[in-house]
């Protein structure tokens, strides 16, 4: 048996996920994510005196107390939980995931809470910098008349001093993201009838799902201001490709990414509790799977913006020593259809493998079997720091139901970056490294 | 000095008055250009199509560098080998179109019989009028084919000065046997905007290039002289834009503006008169115990006169300045085997020095006597793998030129295919490329930046 210590998934809880503005307005960063880890408490029934550690992931961070972790910590009086926040844009709390996996395999900690959540309603209006400048001489020490005088003079020509509507536009390039998707679409060669299809297959999965109960198993209600909330806001298990076919293209005249066939503004929140191998077993917890490789990438994003997991995935694979084709699911990401299946299409292509990767053959093709069994964003939504604990969970609880042995997991990023992690069944792959020893 | 017809060409309603008015003016185009450094994909959201006739050889080298360059592909002839790299960088490979094009490439590395060369005429004529302004075309051909690489210099010759008016250039590159690979380096370079005003030129590679990168010069050493203004500026600053430590040396009495420049770049300067008997010992302790990888000989001075009226005073000056301190500092860099095996040494030569110059005897024989030392340096240096190549600027916009009486000026701007002078920064990125990895497979050879002057082209 290895030696080393290993992270495994205990277990995951997350709030229903709903559109921004709707039923979660109200509430903020803090108090989605206090609700996921509250819900996580007690359906692992884990000791608040066990947990050393929450990391948090999220995009959208108030700027009054950015380390939401810590203030998620506090409000659920779990005064001496350390806590930091991480952000990796839409990769964030697969970042926080595996941020602490690592501080459990280097044997810093052996109890941690990690996941991540998100409020696109509570997005902080911006002022422009150039008011922001201005005004800081009023806003700081006793400001005379001439001071209000010179203020103004600095504002003039009044051009840009609006508050700026919040966007997702990339910073180097200020393409928006919907717009890098489209581009990908063309330059891919994804069809709208692509596109579509995949968004229907996303929304029946998620339904079917909900249907079985297995959303039911991750998703904690929530008592929102307005009542209750039990699931998820955005699941559309009647639409079809007729319907979604109707939308307008909502980034480019003629183009072919819709409201349907992207992942829309959310707000939610998800979290998981990791443990040492060890730890679990001693504090009598049967683990649903291992944390067993993660890895990050990031290409051009003036190129392919969101093409980072076709990098990312077979690098988790490799360290994982597995196979696109071994692994028993795979879970993407979808932000964008468009963007799935282009990402989908790199990692089956032999060139893309040896132009891009210097690798001698495609990566894998994806069986649709296994791929995104119970939807992903598109019909979920996507609270963009909760998604990676989103998925995490939904594969860590299905491996543990059906006990099949591994699951890719992928997730693009803005600033052209990419994430990737393999989950495996703990016994299965303790006896593996047996059997390989053995072999040894 | 401002180009008054280049300006007018600028504004568009001026243009159109004019030509409401019914005065005809031969208006240059104001020419694409790139700033900045080289880019990862200099080609992004270009279109262009390529020709490769029965029999071209290099559709696997040019199916990895275009789309990795960013250009998206019209194949005209077998399109199969071109898909999966395009399809391995998100690129389309169409067979047909009817929009614009910023390039065309024929691959003419098949062609070899004079019968065969009718190929040039079915890729090219079609195609011309969807090319776009400041469009680029290149030629490939093979060395070892002699008929046909004639044929195509004369081709790409004649076509840019077809393309010259909207800004267009055409240049061939003659691939020796096995340097597939290497084609790619100069094929970016003529397709991209970095050669905005090279055209009619000819380069010979050889196996050993690589394709393009950015900052292919980090942690690299140049050394340019005549820094502190105009293609030596430019030149520093290109190379410094790539990452290279650069050491500007300039005359002593340019001392500040030579230490304005360096300090800017985060490089060094030194005061040096490069004619100075001990110019190499002062080289060497500016330079500490580095070794340089780009040598750039730029330091040059006229001093015209018809050589009946020349004082052998400005004779030798010219000389010495261009050609005799280019020797010695190679020779004395050589000599202490300071020059980084891989290197480059770049001299400045002149369309003078090819073509001759009335009032230039002194300026174009130091000019010519640079090329024949670039030559037989390269014979010598080719196992380093350090490669010489001499950049022949022409029209280009500096204090020098400025100062040229108006008829002579003018003569000088019109005279070429896209019929306006250079910029410093269009020689500057030239000899940036000869300086780059994707030169490599360059040696021995002389690259005009000249517009394709008609001056002994």
């Amino acid at each position: 048996m290895s030696n080393r210590r290993r992270c495994v998934v205990v277990g995951g809880a997350r709030t229903p996920f709903v559109k921004a503005f709707t039923s979660f307005t109200e509430l903020d960063s803090v108090a989605l994510g206090r609700l996921a880890v509250a819900g996580l408490l007690a359906r692992t029934g884990v000791a608040r005196g066990d947990i050393q550690s929450i990391v948090w992931g999220g995009v959208i961070l108030p700027s009054a107390s950015p380390n939401v972790g810590r203030e998620i910590a506090l409000d659920l009086s779990l005064i001496d939980v350390e806590a930091q926040t991480v952000t990796r844009a839409c990769a964030s709390s697969l970042s926080a995931i595996t941020t602490a996996a690592s501080a459990i395999e280097r044997g810093d900690c052996d109890v941690a809470i990690a996941g991540g959540s998100d409020s696109t309603s509570n997005a902080e209006i911006k002022l422009p910098q150039k008011v922001v400048h201005a005004m800081a001489p009023l806003a700081l020490g006793k400001p005379k008349p001439a001071d209000y005088l010179t203020a103004v003079g600095k504002l003039a020509p009044f051009s840009d001093v609006l508050p700026t509507r919040p966007r997702i536009a990339e910073r180097t390039t200020g393409e928006v993201m919907g717009e890098a998707a489209e581009r990908m679409a063309t330059r891919n060669e994804i069809t709208r009838e692509a596109q579509d299809a995949f968004a229907a297959r996303s929304h029946h999965r998620a339904a079917a799902a909900a249907e079985a109960g297995l959303l039911a198993d991750e998703i904690v209600p929530v008592e929102a201001p307005g009542g209750w909330v039990h699931q998820d806001g955005m699941i559309r298990g009647d639409t079809t490709v007729d319907k979604l076919a109707k939308l307008r293209p909502a980034f480019a005249k003629g183009g072919t990414i819709t409201a349907g066939n992207a992942s829309a503004l959310t707000d939610g929140a998800a979290a998981v509790l990791l443990m040492s191998e060890e730890r679990a077993k001693a504090l009598g917890f049967t683990p649903k799977a291992v944390v067993s490789s993660w890895a990050y990438a990031a290409v051009d994003p003036a190129d392919q913006l969101l093409i980072g997991p076709a990098m990312a995935v077979p690098r988790a694979l490799d360290r994982a020593g597995l196979s696109l084709e071994d692994a028993d699911l795979v879970d993407f990401h979808e932000a964008f259809a468009a963007q799935v299946l282009s990402v989908e299409k790199a990692l089956a292509s032999d060139a893309f493998a040896k132009l891009r990767l210097g690798r001698e053959r495609a990566v894998g093709r994806i069986d649709p079997a296994r791929f995104n069994v119970h939807g992903g964003s598109l019909a979920l939504g996507h609270p963009f720091g909760a998604t990676g604990a989103r998925l995490v969970t939904t594969m860590a609880n299905e491996l543990a139901r059906t006990g099949k042995r591994s699951a890719v997991l992928g997730i693009c990023a803005a600033g052209g970056l990419g994430a990737a992690a393999v989950l495996t069944r703990p016994l299965e792959i303790l006896d593996n490294l047996g059997a390989r020893q053995l072999a040894a | 000095m401002s180009d008054l017809l280049l300006d007018l060409s600028r504004s568009r309603g001026l243009k159109k008055a004019l030509g409401a008015a019914g005065v005809s003016l031969p208006l240059p185009e104001p020419l694409r250009r790139q700033p900045g450094p080289i880019s990862s994909r200099p080609l992004e959201g270009r279109v262009v199509a390529v020709g490769v006739p029965g029999g071209a050889r290099l559709s696997a080298a040019l199916a990895e560098a275009l789309p990795a360059l960013g250009a998206s592909i019209e194949v005209d002839g077998d399109a199969a080998p071109f898909r999966g790299p395009a399809e391995a960088f998100g690129r389309g490979v169409s067979t047909s179109g009817a929009g614009p094009l910023d390039g065309l490439v024929l691959d003419a590395t098949g062609l070899a019989a004079p019968d065969e060369l009718l190929a040039l005429h079915t890729f090219f004529q079609p195609r011309l009028g969807r090319l776009s302004r400041s469009g680029k075309v290149v030629i490939i051909a093979r060395r070892s084919a002699p008929i046909a690489a004639r044929a195509v210099v004369g081709l790409a010759k004649s076509l840019g000065k077809e393309l010259g008016k909207s800004g267009g250039t055409a240049n061939v590159i003659l691939a020796e046997d096995g340097a597939d690979v290497s084609v790619a380096g100069p094929l970016g370079f003529f397709l991209s905007s970095k050669s905005a005003f090279v055209s009619g030129q000819v380069v010979t590679v050889r196996p050993g290039g690589a394709p393009s990168r950015p900052r292919s010069l980090d942690g690299k050493v140049a050394v340019v002289t005549g820094a502190a203004r105009g293609i030596g500026r430019d030149t520093v600053r290109a190379l410094a834009a790539e990452g290279a430590w650069v050491l500007c040396v300039d005359r002593p009495d340019d001392d500040a503006e030579t230490s304005r420049v360096a300090r800017a770049l985060g490089g060094a300067a030194l005061g040096l008169d490069v004619t100075d008997p001990a110019a190499g010992d002062k080289l060497r302790a500016a330079l500490g115990d580095r070794s340089i990888d780009v040598l750039v000989h730029n330091a040059g001075v006229t001093r015209d006169k018809t050589l009946a009226r020349m004082k052998p005073a400005d004779f030798s000056l010219a000389v010495d300045v261009s050609l005799g301190a280019v020797v010695r500092i190679t020779e004395r860099v050589l000599a202490e085997g300071r020059l980084s095996k891989g290197g480059r040494v770049i001299a400045l030569s002149s369309i003078a020095g090819l073509a001759g110059n009335l009032g230039q005897t002194n300026y174009a024989a130091a000019k010519a006597g640079v090329i024949g030392y670039v030559e037989s340096l390269a014979a010598r240096l080719a196992e380093q793998e350090i490669t010489v190549n001499a950049i022949a600027p022409g029209f280009i916009e500096t204090r020098m030129t400025a100062a040229v009486p108006l008829f002579i000026r003018e003569a000088g701007r019109r005279l070429s295919s896209l019929g306006q002078g250079g910029q410093p920064s269009d020689v500057a990125d030239a000899i940036t490329f000869l300086a780059t990895p994707a030169a490599a497979g360059i040696t021995g050879q002389v690259l005009r930046v000249c517009g394709q002057s008609f001056l002994g082209a």
